[in-house]
């Protein structure tokens, strides 16, 4: 491959890896804004969270795997208090009443973490087996970025499992649209709700402990991430998991093309995209329900 | 006996507005303008959301639209009279309200959202990215404050903090008056019916999308008045304090901390925050987890914010409701 | 008569001597000298001694909350330490009276509302006498205004844009004591051009923000006059708090680029080269804050040799040029081992006054201190009487000079060569002759002279 084909097919993976990033972030927003309906603004700070915790455990332990399998799970239980003691609580009050408790979480999760690790910049390498970089026809690619984009692909494979081929799946479905009748129909609703919040922050988790090593850990990681995510969502369109994951992979190509070819304007493409969307359909790309 | 009651609690807070540079210093008189502007911002969120029904996640756009609107006038500009610098800030939020209301109009609830989040956010990268005539992150700042004159009558330097906070008080609360009046006229019946029901406003003969359109000309301007006046404060304005998505649900969180019901909740509200803030800087570093933890208790455990605690601390004490209150209690 | 001869060579050798080294002594007004710093053995930036009755009150304006309030205390522990010094040999003389320094953290939150206030507090409610700040020179920006409205002396310490003192927003009341954008530009353009002479092929990369393009803007201006052979094969501006460098990582790779010359600050400057490390990218950058030790060895010995920084508190080798620098560099080190608790005893304070920017932070505000004890007063007019053409010597040798006409100071930068710990006792002098075992670090060191940087000067600006 010469060099130029070379940098538009590298540009082009790294669209898909960064799409990749968006999605494993976005992924678990999905679950609780789009599908359950829930205004999490602290999704991004479960994210931050479980970086730093994964940054602990790689600490005491030395070992990445038992990082991605603790520290999404310590998340995940956080998650679950918030949803059963704060979040359901303030259910009445709707969106605004979400808002303002999940933008008090968040706050509060940005102290402890500055109590509990302190407000420096934390480093957290590459672990050894995925560094280093992989030669497809003379195009170099770093095993890391490939191993986000693999797992993204797994989250992706888990959920549309546990959505369209469980029963746990069909229940989800079926309370997200007329909570009261699968209620009566003697489902625990509130059980299944709890259950899917610990999925998506546990989601966010992992996403968390992924994408720490290409970037620093410190108090402000949430907001580099949050609104991103955010944005997918509005953007695919409420309960599409399919939606998420196409505007997550367009995001990613309008960032890493539009680097390469208007890289002055290249941040602002997102939003462009975002805006057109949502005044041509205002509950996003594949939004099935207001 | 009750009527002279009031009469003389307003005299008296009039009288303290009045002499309040004089009365409390230049800082507080400082803190206390800040207080206003973001009173009259949040009210005209509260005019969205509480008397129509509207969440809005991008209202800093019109705040900030109007700011930055004053601030590049004033720089390009030479010898722009003050009014007319804060005209052109309420202009450019009428104007940016004028061609989103087409759009806007259409949809409710999560969509409305949605759509000001997507559009207050584009904006904000907009602001970020256009450096030549925004400023960028750094934004505008250390333009002349022109004196407030009428040609050969007076000039008062606006540099001078006390003088500033009379105009400004002049400007902020005349517009808190006018959006009262204009909750007052028959359009403030319109508004509650849109968020109560939408359909029975129609079958009444009004037309809902041109009411809401009216309705989000007001909201959208007067948050640009607070934006100019803010810009002017500050002599500077800058992307993050204009567009940023926090700027965005300040006062959504001011109105829901103060009270939704009524007119002056997101009042209460912003005043309950310019509190909160002044203390929390002043005995701790740690601001996010005060805040944070207001901010998850009150919504846990007095989620109609502080006017309804204290409605109910009224009907407890007093063993009725009162009329008045009852016309305006609007959740 | 040869003992005439040896007598007469040894007067003029002595003349000579003197011809060169004594104007350079005298050269200075005050310098900094370590024979009189106290017994620091028992300063602790966790539990400082705050003085009390009437004191000289210096306001650290910066961010203690918020993301970025690592910088707060970045600040914090160096002013600190200038303060604990002055007070322990007895406080300065000011207007008749023997006061004592005290130190007031203000925290602005990185929010321009937040800074105006808490500036305006700190002047009308603490009367402070000094603005000593800060990182932002948006915040810098408020922080000038309110010097300039209240009349109070403001001192830019770490917020380098050179259009804070142009003709729109220069204060008399404000003193530009750091480096500045577009000289640390020109710096790195001497720097290639007419010391190290390697490479021809830049590439800029900056954060698309007024800091980043005036630093952009100065390199290139640089490369014109030192460098005109150069080539800039290309020049993007990311946004702040980017995620995802590879596709200007991709770009900078098929252009061919030997240096990449980036303004970044930290995480964005971390990432940036974490990530081309990761991506088998092992090209140098030239740079300023790419110095932060958690990242430095977090990439390693192999992916930080080689970066070039423009440093502003460095000096040419060895970086320990005598008794009284080693013993004060010792004093701090000793105590950041084996006393000082979180978060004063991370890898960011470790060096202190050894070099570096905390180092340069402690300078600045003695020499802060200096000028208020030459001016025998807090006074502002006074104040600035003094310091207006002042000199003053820092610990390691460095004469900084306020330029009078628009207050910014006119300094020698220093390029520093980062190289593998085994390396770095040329410039690490002492023991252990390394700055950190653990990634590549000051190496060779080049002087930028101050007269081919000076710092830019507003033609507009008429005093």
């Amino acid at each position: 491959m010469d060099p130029v084909t070379a940098m538009y097919v590298a540009q082009g993976i790294h669209g898909l890896a960064y799409g990749m990033i968006l999605f494993l972030v976005a992924s678990g927003l999905t679950l609780i804004f789009g599908m359950m309906g829930i205004l999490n603004l602290a999704h991004a700070s479960f994210f931050m969270l479980s970086a730093y915790i994964s940054y602990t455990v790689l600490q005491v332990t030395g070992n990445f795997w038992l990082a991605l399998l603790i520290a999404p799970v310590v998340s995940a239980v956080i998650g679950i208090l918030m949803e059963r003691f704060l979040l359901r609580r303030v259910h009445a009050s709707g969106h605004i009443g979400e808002l303002i408790l999940t933008v008090g979480v968040a706050l509060v999760i940005l102290e402890s973490v500055k109590v509990f690790w302190g407000t420096e910049n934390l480093p957290l390498p590459v672990p050894e087996f995925l560094q280093g970089l992989v030669s497809v026809a003379g195009l170099e690619y770093p095993i890391y970025r490939l191993f986000i984009i693999a797992l993204a692909l797994v989250l992706l494979a888990i959920l549309t499992v546990i959505l369209y081929k469980t029963r746990l799946g069909m229940v989800v479905r079926a309370a997200v649209s007329d909570a009261d009748m699968v209620n009566a129909l003697g489902v625990n609703v509130p059980l299944v709700f709890m259950a899917v919040f610990g999925i998506g922050t546990w989601m966010a988790g992992i996403a968390g402990v992924a994408i720490a090593p290409i970037l620093t850990v410190f108090p402000g990681l949430a907001d580099q991430m949050g609104m991103d995510a955010f944005m997918v969502v509005v953007t695919g369109g409420f309960g599409s998991l399919g939606g998420a994951f196409l505007v997550s992979t367009i995001f990613g190509l309008l960032s890493s093309y539009g680097v390469q070819f208007v890289s002055a304007l290249a941040p602002v493409l997102m939003f462009i995209f975002m805006a057109i969307v949502l005044v041509i359909k205002p509950m996003g790309l594949f939004g099935e329900r207001e | 006996m009750k009527k002279t009651v009031q009469w003389i609690i307003l005299a008296v807070a009039a009288g303290i507005l009045m002499f309040f540079p004089a009365l409390f210093g230049i800082y507080f008189t400082n803190v206390f303008l800040t207080f206003v502007i973001f009173a009259l911002f949040a009210t005209t969120l509260n005019l969205l959301l509480g008397f129509t029904g509207l969440l809005s996640f991008g209202h800093a756009m019109f705040f900030g639209v109007g700011g930055y609107g004053t601030a590049i006038a004033l720089e390009r500009i030479e010898g722009l009279p003050l009014i007319l610098a804060v005209l052109i800030g309420v202009m450019a939020a009428v104007a940016l309200a004028l061609i989103l209301c087409p759009i806007m109009v259409r949809v409710s609830g999560t969509a409305f959202a949605m759509l000001h989040l997507a559009f207050g956010q584009l904006i904000y990268v907009l602001a970020l990215k256009l450096r030549d005539i925004t400023g960028g992150e750094d934004g505008i700042g250390g333009f002349d404050i022109p004196p407030f004159s009428i040609p050969g009558v007076v000039s008062v330097d606006m540099t001078d903090p006390s003088n500033f906070y009379y105009f400004g008080m002049i400007v902020l609360v005349g517009s808190l008056a006018i959006l009262w009046f204009f909750t007052k006229t028959p359009f403030g019946s319109i508004m509650v019916g849109i968020r109560d029901n939408a359909n029975r406003v129609d079958y009444m003969g009004f037309k809902v999308p041109q009411s809401k359109a009216v309705i989000y000309l007001f909201a959208g301007g007067f948050a640009g008045v607070a934006g100019s006046i803010y810009a002017l404060f500050q002599n500077l304005i800058s992307a993050s304090d204009a567009f940023h998505i926090l700027v965005s649900f300040v006062p959504v969180m001011m109105t829901m901390v103060g009270g939704i019901g009524s007119f002056f909740g997101p009042v209460v509200g912003a005043g309950i925050f310019g509190i909160l803030e002044e203390l929390t800087s002043r005995y701790t570093e740690q601001v996010e987890l005060v805040m944070g933890l207001i901010l998850i208790l009150v919504i846990m455990y007095a989620p109609m914010g502080f006017l309804g605690i204290v409605q109910i601390l009224k009907e407890k004490w007093f063993g009725k409701m009162s009329q008045q209150a009852g016309a305006e209690e609007a959740s | 008569m040869k003992s005439t001869k040896m007598i007469f060579s040894a007067i003029i050798a002595i003349c000579c001597f003197c011809l060169v080294a004594v104007p350079q002594t005298l050269a200075v007004n005050d310098a900094f000298d370590p024979g009189k710093m106290a017994d620091m053995s028992d300063f602790d930036p966790s539990n400082p001694v705050t003085p009390s009755g009437d004191t000289i009150k210096i306001a650290i304006v910066a961010s203690f909350s918020g993301p970025a309030a690592f910088v707060g205390e970045i600040f914090y522990a160096p002013v600190l330490w200038a303060a604990h010094d002055i007070n322990k040999r007895g406080g300065i003389m000011v207007d008749g009276k023997r006061k004592k320094v005290q130190v007031i953290r203000a925290d602005h939150m990185s929010q321009v509302p937040q800074a105006k206030k808490i500036t305006e507090r700190m002047v009308l409610q603490e009367k402070v006498d000094v603005l000593w700040g800060t990182n932002g020179s948006h915040l810098m920006k408020v922080i000038n205004q309110v010097a300039k409205k209240y009349k109070t002396i403001a001192q830019c310490t770490a917020a380098l844009s050179d259009d804070l003192y142009d003709h729109k927003n220069f204060t008399r009341y404000s003193f530009m004591t750091s480096f500045q954008t577009d000289q640390i530009g020109r710096a790195a353009a001497y720097y290639y051009g007419q010391i190290r002479k390697k490479e021809k092929k830049f590439y800029i990369l900056c954060q698309d923000y007024l800091f980043g393009h005036a630093m952009a803007n100065g390199f290139k201006k640089g490369l014109k006059q030192y460098f005109p052979e150069a080539e800039i094969v290309g020049e993007d501006y990311h946004k702040l708090f980017l995620t995802d460098f590879a596709p200007y990582l991709t770009k900078i790779k098929a252009s061919g680029a030997e240096v990449v010359y980036t303004g970044d600050w930290i995480p964005d400057a971390a990432n940036l080269a974490k990530q081309a490390r990761q991506m088998g990218m092992m090209l140098p950058f030239a740079h300023t804050f790419l110095d932060e030790p958690n990242f430095l060895h977090e990439v390693g010995i192999e992916g930080t040799k080689g970066l070039i920084q423009i440093g502003q508190y460095a000096t040419t080798n060895p970086n320990f040029k005598n008794a009284g620098q080693i013993m004060v560099y010792r004093a701090w080190n000793n105590l950041w081992k084996n006393k000082w608790t979180k978060p004063f005893n991370t890898y960011t304070f470790k060096h202190g006054p050894g070099g570096g920017n905390i180092g340069s932070y402690m300078m600045q505000t003695y020499w802060l201190l200096s000028v208020i004890e030459r001016a025998g007063s807090t006074d502002p007019e006074k104040i600035i009487k003094t310091w207006e053409g002042d000199t003053y010597q820092l610990l390691n040798g460095k004469v900084m000079t306020m330029r009078a006409v628009d207050h910014k100071a006119i300094q020698d930068l220093h390029a520093i060569e980062y190289v593998p710990p085994e390396e770095q006792k040329v410039n690490f002098n002492i023991e252990p002759y390394r700055w950190y075992d653990g990634c590549s670090g000051g190496g060779p060191v080049s002087r930028i002279p101050a007269d081919k940087i000076m710092p830019l000067l507003d033609p507009e600006l008429k005093r």
